[in-house]
């Protein structure tokens, strides 16, 4: 690690000298340190925004968007059954030279895909168990149960088998970790008795190439000007690690970096008042819900549930929590997702109709607990405080909530178990597929159990169905009418209460320019330019 | 001496032992699962939580594991991180001389600055300077450092434009080698023109910032062990003998005094690597304090236990080093104990 660092200091100190005039600099204020540089063995954003500038994948997110693109697979052919996916990968594809004293001696090919993929997931392949072997998001997007065989037809093509046809197959291709890696430099490292390095010291093919990480100050990348995607707009990217957000705003503001990441929510009205920046905001790809298990009486009753809703004044949360920064939900998916039901009708808040419902359905002085988080989550920033305005709008229509918090982990868990009446709880997308939120949050197994994450344990047989269905069809349009069925199903059943989906901000200088807020929460670099 | 040193070494043991177990049990106790909690809302399926717990050895009874982990300090082995996978003396290593830099500063500033300030004020005991001096070590002694911190950023960097708002150097002006990891040295002898007062610009915040506190205890301090010397008999021969007052309280006065404050001074140490986990939070400093932070709340057992040995390594031996100093200095306190 230390040759290396002194190797390419060395480098970039002559490449300082010979250009630091024309040279255009790019900093962006990260949260924090990466985990490592392999995508596949992380589960951070501050990790995946650490890697994604040296990586590329077989398809891409188009930037600010959940729809992908072509990445290092120029074309992908489905089979008519769904089963089998044909990547054609480009040709000429270079992977960064220089790093870690490796040059590599061909170009992209099938190799590196096949070595990616197998890495993940066959754990008989020595590089398995190297930096950990755990490949979380790997197992959690259901791949190992997906994915029959991948196999190579010829150097430029790549077949993925499936075991059964899966529409978000390509939306998971392109997160993070399904990032391809070079096979070349796992064998030079292997050889050379240095392994660990590989996760450490990264080489691949994206817009900028590794330079340097100092733990917990800086991260550095040069422009890649052999990328296949042109040459980035700025010669090096540069992210200072500063944990605080209050630092960041300041540093911001003194100019020393160009571009930060979660604003401080007292700093926003300053942040919009501000001539040198540029506030962008998006809706973010969350939801944020108060779970009633539909396993404990009385909140198996659907209009127990809906009158639930009605006690609680949404939009004081969305108020005094959100401080504004966040939207009413009225479905279970955001409202940036496609097949998004914008014809839904929201429950309105109506206390005095909640508490007549209540006496109808034969609910009366219900003690129950409510459960809050311990920490904050990007689509809840104050779960305690949102809990005791809930306590109190349903101690109004005569529910007595008792308010309850475990350690965050113990909390998910015991919440998983069922073990809750009424519990808060989110989810932030991770590939911008519906399925990744109806199916995971609300879905029940063949044998008609919630699934892990369902919350609130209902299970709705057409719900299902649909569900299940939509998963298999290739064609968006008919997967969007399923979609919205099912959120039909979900708000006539009121499985939770949607209570919003945060509004994720961006501060960035205005000398910025092309850079592109991501619903997926991601941070890419690659067509952002800077002004003198 | 060797009688002395000998002494001093053998009691640092059972300070370590204890210290060992305390700091691995206090982490057992925090609720919280190192996997579990990097897990979040995905949860995680109950049989590879139980493997990955079995290759982590968390699945082992406490004393077994306390066991594993002592025998692993013993043979020079503090772990390796959970998040990151490298060794902690790696870890350690790579972010100490950050803290060790600014801890020296903020120690020098506060000596630097406190020790004049006290001996001035007893001399003028009740005087004005004497009693601004003590209310501005009260305020000092009781600042909160985060917002003082943040306070500092706003009028010094973004008001005054005169200070840089945080990390240690200028990353887009500056990239040079790093070879002691104290960036003064390195960009004196290694870093392009201006590099070095680029580095003492990035120091002045977090130094004022964290010699706050020890600062105002050295100035009351010096006062208090002064005002005591100041009424020994040899300070009021010296009066009579017609010795200047600067010889008096420069030349024997001070000198006297100085054998408390050099404990205080001492004491101060682990104030420093405490006040340094808040000021390398808010200026982006990239020690072991911010370390720690994180690490507290991935539950990175093995960064946070050896964290904290290595650290208490280097407490107990400043604080060995300095208790022979002062041997050497009062061989009283040599034959005392």
């Amino acid at each position: 690690m230390k040759t290396y660092r002194l190797i390419s200091t060395a480098f970039l100190l002559g490449t300082v000298l010979v250009g630091a005039a024309q040279a255009k600099t790019l900093v962006y204020c990260s949260e924090g340190s990466p985990e490592n540089f392999t995508p596949a063995i992380n589960t951070t954003g501050t990790s995946f925004d650490a890697a994604r500038p040296v990586y590329d994948k077989l398809v891409e997110f188009t930037p600010g968007t959940t729809q992908t693109q072509p990445g290092l697979a120029e074309k992908t052919d489905v089979s008519a059954d769904g089963l089998t996916l044909t990547f054609h990968l480009r040709k000429g594809v270079k992977f960064h030279s220089g790093v870690n004293g490796f040059t590599p001696t061909r170009d992209f090919n099938a190799d590196d895909v096949l070595w990616s993929f197998a890495r993940q997931s066959d754990d008989k392949n020595p590089w398995h168990k190297v930096s950990g072997g755990s490949f979380d998001y790997f197992s959690d997007m259901g791949m190992p149960d997906l994915i029959d065989s991948i196999s190579k037809t010829d150097d430029n093509t790549v077949v993925m088998k499936l075991k059964q046809p899966n529409a978000p197959i390509l939306a998971n291709l392109a997160m993070d970790f399904a990032t391809i890696q070079s096979a070349e430099y796992a064998d030079f490292l292997m050889k050379k008795g240095t392994p660990e390095q590989f996760d450490q010291l990264p080489v691949g093919t994206g817009p900028f190439s590794f330079v340097d990480y100092q733990k917990d100050a800086v991260i550095r990348y040069k422009a890649n000007p052999d990328y296949f995607g042109g040459k980035p707009k700025v010669d090096d990217l540069v992210y200072a690690i500063t944990p605080d957000a209050s630092a960041r705003y300041a540093k911001l503001k003194a100019g020393e970096c160009q571009v930060m990441i979660a604003p401080n929510p007292a700093d926003i009205p300053a942040m919009m008042k501000d001539d040198t920046i540029n506030l962008i905001q998006q809706a973010g790809l969350n939801i944020g819900y108060l779970s009633m298990n539909a396993q404990k009486p009385p909140f198996d009753k659907p209009e127990v549930r809906k009158a639930i809703a009605m006690a609680i004044d949404r939009g004081a949360i969305l108020k005094e929590v959100y401080q504004g920064a966040g939207q009413q939900a009225k479905n279970p998916i955001p409202p940036t997702m496609w097949s998004y039901d914008k014809d839904a009708v929201d429950i309105p808040y109506d206390p005095v109709a909640a508490k007549a419902a209540l006496e109808k359905a034969g609910v009366k002085d219900l003690q129950t607990d409510l459960w809050w988080m311990p920490v904050q989550r990007p689509y809840n920033p104050n779960a305690k405080r949102m809990a005791e305005m809930m306590q109190a709008d349903l101690e109004k229509v005569g529910i007595h909530a008792k308010l309850v918090s475990y350690e965050w982990g113990e909390y998910r868990k015991r919440a998983q178990a069922g073990e809750d009446q009424m519990a808060l709880l989110g989810w932030t997308g991770d590939n911008g597929d519906p399925d990744n939120f109806l199916a995971v949050l609300l879905g029940c197994g063949k044998d008609g159990k919630p699934n892990g994450n369902n919350i609130p344990k209902w299970c709705d047989a057409k719900f299902q169905d649909d569900v299940n269905k939509a998963v298999t069809l290739v064609d968006q349009g008919e997967r969007t009418k399923l979609y919205v069925d099912a959120q039909k199903i979900v708000d006539a059943q009121v499985p939770w209460v949607n209570i919003a989906h945060s509004t994720v901000f961006e501060p960035v200088s205005k000398k910025v320019t092309g850079y592109k807020v991501s619903p997926l929460g991601s941070h890419e670099f690659e067509n952002v330019d800077v002004t003198e | 001496m060797l009688r002395f040193l000998i002494k001093r070494l053998l009691l640092t043991i059972p300070t370590f032992v204890a210290l060992m177990f305390v700091t691995f049990i206090m982490l057992r106790l925090v609720p919280g699962d190192p996997i579990e909690v990097r897990r979040g809302e995905r949860g995680i399926d109950p049989a590879r939580l139980e493997q990955l717990r079995h290759e982590m050895g968390l699945d082992q009874p406490v004393w077994k594991q306390f066991l594993d982990y002592a025998s692993g300090i013993l043979h020079g082995d503090f772990g390796t991180s959970i998040v990151s996978k490298t060794p902690i003396t790696h870890e350690f290593l790579t972010l100490f001389p950050a803290t060790l830099e600014l801890s020296l500063c903020a120690g020098l500033l506060a000596i630097l600055l406190g020790v004049p300030a006290g001996a001035f004020a007893a001399v003028n005991r009740g005087k004005f300077f004497d009693q601004t001096l003590m209310a501005t070590a009260l305020t000092g002694y009781s600042m909160p450092i985060f917002w003082w911190g943040l306070v500092l950023i706003l009028f010094f960097s973004n008001t005054l434009h005169l200070t840089p708002v945080s990390g240690r150097v200028d990353l887009v002006k500056f990239y040079y080698p790093q070879h002691t990891g104290l960036l003064l040295i390195d960009s004196l002898i290694w870093g392009p023109k201006g590099a070095f007062l680029d580095v003492v610009r990035h120091l002045i915040l977090p130094t004022i910032v964290l010699a706050t506190l020890p600062l105002a205890v050295v100035a009351r301090m010096t006062r208090s062990s002064m005002l005591e010397v100041l009424e020994e008999d040899y300070v009021r021969t010296a009066k009579a003998k017609g010795l200047s007052p600067f010889r008096i309280i420069g030349l024997h006065a001070l000198r006297n005094a100085f054998i408390p404050v050099i404990t205080a001074i001492a004491l101060q140490i682990g104030s420093l690597l405490a006040g340094a986990v808040q000021t390398e939070t808010i200026f982006s400093w990239p020690g072991v304090g911010h370390w720690l932070i994180s690490s507290i709340s991935r539950r990175d057992y093995p960064a946070l236990q050896g964290g904290i040995m290595l650290i208490a390594i280097v407490v107990i031996s400043v604080n060995l080093l300095l208790e022979l100093t002062l041997g050497i200095i009062n061989p009283r306190l040599r034959h005392d104990q």
